[in-house]
């Protein structure tokens, strides 16, 4: 199709009306007669020994219904790959980080559900804690799992090419130590459900999750019953990235057991403070990097020895570990790559997912080193990348990285290109200095990978029904939990059909009905579930252009279908509205039951988890940036001015939304640059608000400018690839390198906070001095 | 036992309908009831169960005529529901008092300026209150009353500690006195926070300076957010009063004030780093004080 009817226009969002009117309703609006509240008994311990629970002052509180302990669970456990099955619903034996659930209590309402956690008696045996993940390795240290040999939960040690040459023929080699932070995701809807274990053998729930499908095989095994007696339903879902919202939480099986106990639904809801206090966050990594260069600053060699602290379980651990390392050879070329990493076990909150997954640790690492590297050849700092970053491919043919990642497309280059005048010209004529405040340009490429590939289900799905009111039916397992993926689905069916958005009614996950699905994880929903839908649209199509064919007597080649007409465009006679076709369809004769199914086929071999070979994705998306930042070289405040961001995502298919994300991606890479940041005394986090643990406001953000360089991948509907995780982990390098070129100081340490650079600054000063 | 309250504790809401009724329920509930104005301390207070032992909650909100904020040619006068807002948008402060108004702009969103009082900011007496340093160089007067009687607090011995007033649990504060500047004086508060909004102050400096052909005739200095309570820094003031403006003495000063505080470490800030911030804030504010153009100047955010 040469022109498209509504791909690459800027449909406004299918559900925008009903969530800022209010009427869109999120897991806590839900409630159901006779239901109970459940609210979870937390540790005050990071690391301690359960040695009893009594619930009995609790259970003769008036109101209190059921109360239910680890132990409850059978000795179940879960975890993203059948060898890391160590987290039970409920803390069992021992408590591995502070506030972990010890027990779940249903009552009435929830004042009385909240008076009775106080009443439940817990006595515990404070063992010592490890908080930091470099300490947790050493011998001796407090073991967190008894499985785990120097608390490590996962490793993983890939070789390829010849580092120790490259780095002996080297004439720069630079290592440094960089650090991310213990950031979140910041949502604004906390994890809630409302869960009904029906006496007949069904769970029924209504819950905040991103990932239905995941949470529905996860009760279906808690619970011990078939998947088909397990039902999830979603509601609309307040932001997810990753994470929290992929999983099932404490609070989600207890609403389940307590309701099987009870026989009631069961709701629960979490405060902020506690989604911020215990849910997974990202993990903070410590990359120890060294780089290679020749003279001209082609980059030669990297190695990365990479330590996560990864909290008390294993959750998506693996994954986030393997990411931190596939990642380093994108998306620059390079012929020598070593990684040694080390995910650990500590008394911390969870690490795990959250967009810009693992890439985001080891690209700030290598993007800052690169400019360490050409400020000591006295080269440009675009020059070298734009130097080292790979070509695209000419048209059907594949660039294959040292580790086999394998691009069809990649427009590294070009965005570099795209920047080089908002760089040049913010470095070269705008003011380096007013007042106290230091002016710095700083610049980063970045990839990420579209659709990210699973340990076991891969694919999406969509089915398309036709009614015979000329609407269809969109039936998918794919979550909007924010991103806009309703609207971006809605408008593929529709582009397909030849029908307006409106005509397509989406349906939300209800896994009795939508076809499976890994849900809103890793990049995968617009490309994967959009081939699904294309494909499931383009079924429904030629059986309605059957119909019309048969109708008309003509052949179906000669039927079309465009801006809502049925049509053979060589006959002005035969032509119908799509609704009233549908109609002849659905009522004559026999009545055909139109309906199209697909799924997608896009990027199917598994991962390469240990040999750290192969693609983690189907497509990879690269940005370039830039980031103009002031220095306050007494205070060390940050006026983060503008940022311009050349985003190859290869076709957008809606601009509005795509161009809302890549910035949604950069403002809370901003963030994690700057701001963000657990504060941590021994497990516990001292900052569990948004007054204290600080994203960006509204007034915070920088002037944005986009620019889109169209790539056209195969591998994606339409040439789509993913949107806004590249932009997430292209910012904290670009702002951290601004804030060097303002104030001559390296910021190694996420977030890079007033306290930080003026530590910094005098630190350089003192150097000076001595000099 | 760890617990995230999503709810409120239990607690009788009274609403009197006047001064005398409140002081009544107070001074009946001795200690066990709590006093509200917007209430954008003590809910979130209540919430975390931050407060406790209290059974009554005792809004001022339904009392009529207290929310003046008025002006007599001797000074300005605040009611107990003033709200920030009101105070941050009042043609009379911002006209005769610019630095009040100021504060009050550097406090959290519009949403809860529109609901927080100035009363409220002092009375919950946290040391980074960002009206209270304002208030203390402009040697505001706060208005008490009691069943047994009335009395009037300078501000200076107004705050006793963290979170801690001269206030007895039956007493209510029924206004703020701030009377006239010296004439030519200019001030200015400075807050130093990491984001543009929403962020309680690291540090917070409020320098109201009256120069005179070149002389420091009057200086006074507040700080925010360094000690246990907020806090005027006398001996550093002390070191212009009197005497030619020059960069050393500015420095001198600056460095006074850095002295003159006892911050601590926390989540927020590590102590010596507000330190050097009272230092290096006093003497910027002192300076853009002195500077014509900064006259009506504004804080950091505002494009200091
Ligand atoms: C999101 C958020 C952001 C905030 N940001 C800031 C900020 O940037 N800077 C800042 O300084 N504060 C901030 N605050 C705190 C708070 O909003 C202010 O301190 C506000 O001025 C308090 O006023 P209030 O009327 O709401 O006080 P209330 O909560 O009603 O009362 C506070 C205290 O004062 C007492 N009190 C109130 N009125 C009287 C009276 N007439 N007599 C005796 N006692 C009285 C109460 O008993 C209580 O102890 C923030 C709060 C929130 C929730």
């Amino acid at each position: 199709m040469a022109e498209f009817s509504l791909i690459g226009k800027s449909v406004p969002r299918v559900d925008g009306v009903e969530k800022v009117t209010g009427k869109a309703g999120y897991a806590a609006d839900f409630s159901l007669p006779g239901m109970l509240w459940c609210k979870l008994v937390r540790s005050p311990y990071a690391h301690a020994r359960i040695v009893n629970i009594d619930a009995s002052r609790a259970l003769r509180l008036p109101g209190v219904k059921a109360v239910v302990t680890g132990k409850d669970f059978g000795g179940w456990t879960w975890g993203w790959m059948p060898a890391t099955r160590d987290e039970p619903p409920v803390a069992v034996d021992k408590v591995r980080y502070w506030a972990e659930a010890v027990a779940g209590i249903a009552a009435i309402d929830e004042d009385t559900a909240e008076e009775a956690c106080d009443l439940v008696d817990v006595e515990y045996e404070e063992l010592p804690g490890v908080f930091d993940p470099e300490e947790a390795m050493k011998d001796g240290a407090p073991a967190v799992h008894d499985y785990a040999e120097n608390n490590i939960s996962v490793q993983y040690h890939w070789n390829f090419g010849d580092v120790e040459k490259a780095f002996a023929d080297a004439y720069i080699v630079r290592e440094d130590r960089f650090a991310t932070s213990r950031a979140t995701k910041g949502y604004i809807e906390p994890p809630a459900t409302l869960a009904y274990y029906d006496p007949s053998g069904y769970i029924t729930v209504r819950a905040a999750k991103q990932s239905p499908y995941f949470h529905y095989r996860h009760l279906a095994a808690c619970f011990k019953l078939p998947l088909s007696r397990v039902r999830v339903i979603q509601p609309y879902i307040g932001g997810g990235f990753g994470g929290t919202k992929n999983d099932s939480l404490a609070g989600d099986f207890c609403a389940v057991l307590l309701s099987k106990m009870t026989g009631k639904p069961v709701k629960y809801v979490e405060s902020m403070e506690e989604e911020l206090t215990t849910s997974r966050r990202r993990h903070n990594m410590i990359t120890y990097s060294k780089m290679g260069a020749t003279r001209d600053g082609i980059i030669t060699a990297i190695q990365h020895k990479v330590i996560a602290d990864g909290g008390g379980y294993t959750a998506v651990g693996p994954l986030s570990l393997y990411l931190a390392g596939f990642g380093t050879t994108l998306p620059y070329k390079l012929d020598n790559f070593k990684y040694d990493g080390y995910r650990v076990f500590t008394n911390n909150p969870m690490g795990a997912a959250m967009r810009g997954h693992g890439v985001t640790h080891t690209r700030f690492a290598a993007e800052c080193q690169m400019d360490m590297i050409a400020d000591e050849l006295g080269m440009d700092r675009l020059e070298i990348r734009m130097k080292n970053s790979i070509d695209n491919p000419a048209p059907g043919t594949t660039y294959t990285t040292i580790n086999g990642v394998t691009l069809k497309t990649c427009g590294m280059k070009e965005a570099f290109r795209q920047v080089a005048e908002p760089y040049w010209h913010e470095r070269n004529e705008l003011p380096k200095k007013e007042g106290n405040i230091s002016w710095g340009v700083g610049v980063s490429g970045a990839p990420y990978l579209t659709g990210a590939r699973q340990m076991g289900h891969q694919a999406c799905a969509a089915i398309i029904r036709l009614c015979e009111d000329g609407t269809v039916n969109l039936i998918t397992g794919a979550t909007d939990c924010g991103q806009g993926s309703d609207t971006v689905l809605a408008m593929i069916a529709a582009e397909e059909l030849g029908i307006p958005v409106s005509a397509v009614i989406s349906q939300k996950v209800d896994t009795s009905y939508t076809p499976a699905d890994p849900g809103s994880y890793g990049s995968r929903v617009t490309v994967l579930g959009g081939q699904a839908v294309q494909k499931a649209a383009q079924e429904v199509k030629k059986q309605l252009v059957e119909v019309a064919a048969q109708t008309w007597k003509v052949k179906p080649e000669d039927v079309d279908i465009r801006d809502g007409m049925v049509f053979v465009a060589s006959d002005p006679d035969k032509q119908m509205p799509f609704d009233r076709m549908a109609r002849v369809a659905c009522y004559s004769g026999t009545g055909a039951v139109i309906m199209g199914t697909g799924y997608s086929t896009y990027g199917l071999e598994p991962l390469g988890m240990e040999s750290g070979y192969g693609n983690a994705g189907v497509s990879y998306s690269f940005t370039a940036q830039t980031a103009r930042v002031g220095v306050d070289l007494e205070t060390g405040q940050l006026t983060t001015q503008s940022f311009t961001i050349a985003s190859d995502c290869g076709r957008m298919l809606n601009p509005l939304l795509a161009e809302g994300q890549i910035e949604g991606g950069a403002i809370q890479g901003l963030g994690q640059a700057i701001y963000e940041d657990f504060i941590m005394d021994k497990g516990r986090t001292l900052n569990p608000t948004f007054v204290d643990y600080k994203m960006p406001h509204s007034v915070d953000i920088p002037e944005m400018k986009l620019i889109d360089v169209e790539t056209n991948d195969p591998d994606g509907p339409y040439g789509a690839k993913e949107a806004s995780e590249a932009s997430h982990v292209s910012t904290p390098p670009a702002v951290i390198c601004a804030i060097h070129d303002a104030a001559g100081v390296w910021i190694k340490e996420q977030p890079a906070t007033p306290e930080k650079i003026v530590k910094a600054l005098k630190e350089k000063a003192k150097e000076k001095a001595q000099k | 036992m760890v617990t995230f309250y999503r709810r409120l504790p239990k607690f009788d809401y009274l609403a009197p309908q006047s001064i005398e009724e409140a002081l009544a329920l107070l001074s009946r509930y001795q200690g066990s009831a709590k006093v509200i104005a917007g209430g954008s301390d003590v809910v979130p207070k209540l919430k975390r169960r931050a407060m406790k032992g209290i059974d009554y909650i005792v809004d001022l909100k339904g009392i009529s005529g207290l929310d003046y904020i008025s002006y007599d040619g001797a000074g300005l006068k605040l009611g107990p529901l003033a709200t920030v807002r009101a105070v941050e948008r009042s043609d009379v402060v911002l006209e005769t008092f610019p630095m009040l108004a100021q504060a009050a702009e550097s406090m959290a969103s519009p949403q809860v300026r529109n609901r927080g009082t100035v009363v409220g900011n002092i009375c919950n007496a946290v040391p980074s209150a960002d009206m209270a340093p304002s208030l203390l160089t402009l040697d505001a007067k706060v208005s008490v009353v009691s069943e047994k009687g009335s009395r009037t607090v300078a501000i200076q011995d107004f705050f006793t500690g963290p979170t801690k007033t001269v206030l007895s649990a039956d007493e209510i504060v029924t206004g703020i006195e701030i009377p006239n500047p010296p004439a030519n004086s200019r001030g200015k508060y400075i807050k130093l926070t990491p984001r543009r909004a929403m962020d309680l102050a690291v540090v917070g400096v409020a320098v109201m300076v009256t120069p005179e052909n070149g002389i420091c005739k009057d200086l006074r200095i507040a700080l925010g957010a360094v000690s246990p309570t907020p806090i005027r820094v006398a001996q550093a003031e002390s070191i212009l009063k009197g005497n030619k403006f020059s960069d050393e003495l500015i420095d001198q000063v600056a460095e006074a004030a850095a002295e003159g505080c006892r911050p601590i470490s926390d989540h927020r800030a590590s102590a010596e780093y507000r330190r050097d911030m009272v230092r290096v804030l006093t003497r910027r504010a002192i300076r853009e004080l002195l500077s014509d153009e900064a006259a009506s100047a504004q804080g950091f955010g505002k494009g200091a």
